[in-house]
């Protein structure tokens, strides 16, 4: 065994195997629960890499305008790139950074999943040599795979079909904003094609790692709501049909009637008079996300 | 100038994609191909019949060999259901491998003029033992869930355990199902017939005791873990691993316990007694040599330091085991000393098979290995594929 299975691998497996035994047996509830908990021990870094994403998109209009005026002469853009991001205290590398140090715990915890699975007597056998000398290990094996009366272990239609929709709702909230044409054609390229490459992946795989990849687009919905609201896809479904259905937060009309910050929980305004009363009496929903503008505040 | 700064843009966004999709896939099938053991591979041992070896290769088809011209003869190729699934996925194949090839796990039977296989397909074929051509297949329709374990066939009838928890009880001359007994979890054992009484165990956790007449439950047992050892009955007793850690000693007659021994990890393959003695192997990397009437240990345990899955063979005085990393020892029964006798850059989990002195193997790439076991000398590999 390798100091990688040794150290990650190996305790995320016996604490999903142990975590699957406490809850019924029911590996599907063992894998969003893990999910949940990897995600908490996380959170510092998902929260610091989704704030560092919404500055720089924040910085977008600055850098396009230094783009258009230093646009042939390129050492002085990248002095005046730079002079932004010194400015506003943004490392270019903020959002890399802890990106990169989540993958290998990301990887650990699929690895685990398909280990944990053991779909196959090969599997079966591997898993053997990662188990902790605990009983309520051994006597749990296999795992039961079903879950909602899905086979873990199968390939499943719908939960592929989850894992595209979560992930495109992620992606579109994720993405920039933007007026340039070329830029919106290639966010609009991404958004469609990461969901649609994770859909396909997960009808070739067993359905428990859709689950898992189900259970964090879901989480991390959750917290780029929290950072930056609904994003691209509410000013999306809003600029649709203006006046009939919805108020457009951007339009002057609308910024005229308030002048306090936009609510971003998933309320649907349909006329300023119950724009109105929605600010005054913030719902359940909103309260949860009190926190939000405080730490955008310490965020910047 | 705009045209060639428009031309620049786009490439570089389409670079950037291309980039990205890449380090997605990069990423997806770097994660899986650390993980081993997403795709059935199969670990077909083999039986000897008058002179012909018969084995179920890794291309998923009935090899027979011919031990004295080394001539092959093989049978169709076993297979999936046709548009089983999404991008020619099996449901059966658990997909990721990606492979319409049928792994057999099982290891051939062979009955009067008759040889069966049993495939992950969830099919069992019965052939002729002189052309191969197909006499019959169960079931005639559809298809079984994944079969794993073995079959044992006596006086007309072939007893198998399949995923689907069902042990089946099959006419092998027609392959018409006369019995069948369902247990709560999915069999991937095979079964042992003695006396008149089929062993089986289940994931359930159970040992299942059958009457082999009608597979009526005589009585079960219930260990603290699955099980999937093959069971060894001697004496009036019958001796089975669990998942649990521990190999049971249980009364034949009415599956009292007898004792139990813990090991570090389980007991995946069947133990042997030779001379008095329980010799069984564990996933641990370690043989016990146990009392198999007290299940006290009689000697050191003997350490192989890779996992013991293999079902091992008894030689003149040695018992010859073969290790998950490819290592194939004899352990001299009087000093239990272990001597390696040939390695292998293959993993070795499925039973080996002694005839005249030689042990037969299947190594991952469908070779069929030979040893002689007197001098340890590797004799030339028979290839098990086609082409």
């Amino acid at each position: 065994m390798n100091v990688w299975e040794l150290i990650i691998q190996q305790p995320l497996t016996n604490v999903l195997i142990v975590v699957a035994h406490f809850f019924g047996d029911n590996f599907g509830v063992a894998i969003i629960l893990l999910t949940i908990l990897v995600n908490l021990a996380l959170l510092p870094l998902t929260l610091s890499q989704i704030r560092s994403s919404k500055r720089m998109q924040d910085l977008q209009p600055k850098l396009a305008e230094i783009q258009k005026k230093y646009g042939k002469d390129r050492q002085k853009l990248a002095q005046e790139q730079m002079k932004i991001y010194k400015e506003s205290g943004i490392k270019p590398a903020g959002c890399l950074l802890p990106m990169i140090i989540q993958m290998p715990v990301w990887f650990a915890l699929y690895q685990s999943i398909m280990l944990a699975l053991a779909a196959v007597p090969e599997g079966l056998l591997n898993l053997a040599r990662y188990l902790y000398p605990w009983p309520v290990v051994f006597s749990s094996l296999p795992l039961n795979p079903y879950f909602l009366g899905m086979n873990l272990a199968q390939p499943n239609f719908i939960l592929a079909i989850l894992v595209g929709a979560s992930m495109w709702i992620q992606q579109k909230m994720s993405a920039t904003p933007t007026d340039d044409p070329r830029s919106a054609a290639s966010s609009q390229m991404m958004t469609w094609m990461m969901p649609l490459l994770f859909a396909f992946l997960a009808l070739s795989f067993p359905s428990g790692l859709s689950l898992y990849w189900i259970a964090s687009s879901l989480i991390r919905i959750i917290l780029q709501y929290r950072v930056t609201g609904w994003g691209t896809l509410r000013r999306k479904a809003s600029t649709g049909q203006s006046g009939k259905k919805y108020v457009t937060f951007e339009s002057e009309d609308a910024k005229k009637t308030t002048a306090k910050p936009k609510p971003k929980d998933e309320v649907i305004i349909t006329d300023k008079e119950s724009l109105e009363k929605s600010r005054k009496k913030p719902s359940r929903f909103s309260k949860f996300f009190e926190g939000r503008d405080d730490d955008e505040q310490s965020g910047e | 100038m705009e045209n060639t700064e428009k031309k620049k843009n786009h490439n570089k966004t389409a670079g950037l994609i291309a980039l990205l999709v890449a380090a997605v896939i990069a990423i997806a099938l770097f994660g899986f191909s650390c993980v081993s053991g997403l795709t059935p591979i199969g670990w077909s041992g083999g039986v000897e019949s008058n002179g012909v070896l018969y084995v179920g290769s890794l291309e998923g088809r009935l090899v027979t060999i011919d031990l004295i011209d080394e001539s092959r003869q093989w049978a169709e190729p076993l297979k999936y259901p046709e548009q089983s699934g999404l991008f020619g996925c099996s449901a059966a194949s658990a997909c990721g491998g990606g492979t319409s090839r049928v792994p057999v796990y099982a290891t051939p039977a062979v009955s009067g003029n008759l040889c069966y296989i049993a495939g992950y397909n969830g099919k069992i074929y019965a052939y002729n033992t002189t052309n191969l051509a197909t006499r019959w297949i169960f079931p005639r329709e559809g298809y079984l869930e994944a079969l794993v374990g073995g079959m044992v066939i006596e006086q007309g009838k072939l007893y198998i355990g399949c995923s689907d928890g069902v042990i089946y009880a099959l006419n092998s001359e027609t392959g018409d199902i006369l019995y069948q007994y369902k247990t709560e979890d999915k069999i991937w054992g095979t079964p042992t017939l003695a006396d008149n009484t089929l062993y089986i165990g289940s994931f359930d956790k159970n040992l299942y005791a059958l009457d082999a007449d009608d597979l009526t439950l005589k009585w079960t047992f219930t260990a603290e873990g699955s099980i999937f050892t093959k069971p060894l009955v001697e004496n009036g007793t019958v001796y089975i691993g669990s998942f649990d850690r521990y190999l049971y000693a249980l009364n034949a007659i009415d599956g009292t316990l007898k004792w139990k021994y813990m090991a570090d990890n389980w007991f995946w393959s069947q133990p042997v007694i030779v001379d008095g003695t329980l010799y069984a192997g564990c996933l641990d990397g370690f043989v016990y040599v146990l009392d198999p009437a007290t299940g006290t240990e009689v000697a050191q345990p003997v350490n192989l330091k890779s996992a013991l899955a293999s079902t091992p063979v008894i030689y003149e005085n040695y018992i010859i085991f073969a290790v998950h990393e490819g290592f194939v020892y004899k352990i001299d029964l009087d000093t239990l000393e272990p001597l390696l006798i040939a390695s292998f850059e293959s993993t070795l989990d499925g039973p080996l098979t002694l005839h005249e002195g030689v042990v037969y193997l299947q190594t991952n790439d469908a070779v069929l290995q030979r040893i002689d076991t007197s001098t340890g000398a590797l004799l030339p590999p028979i290839y098990l594929t086609t082409q």
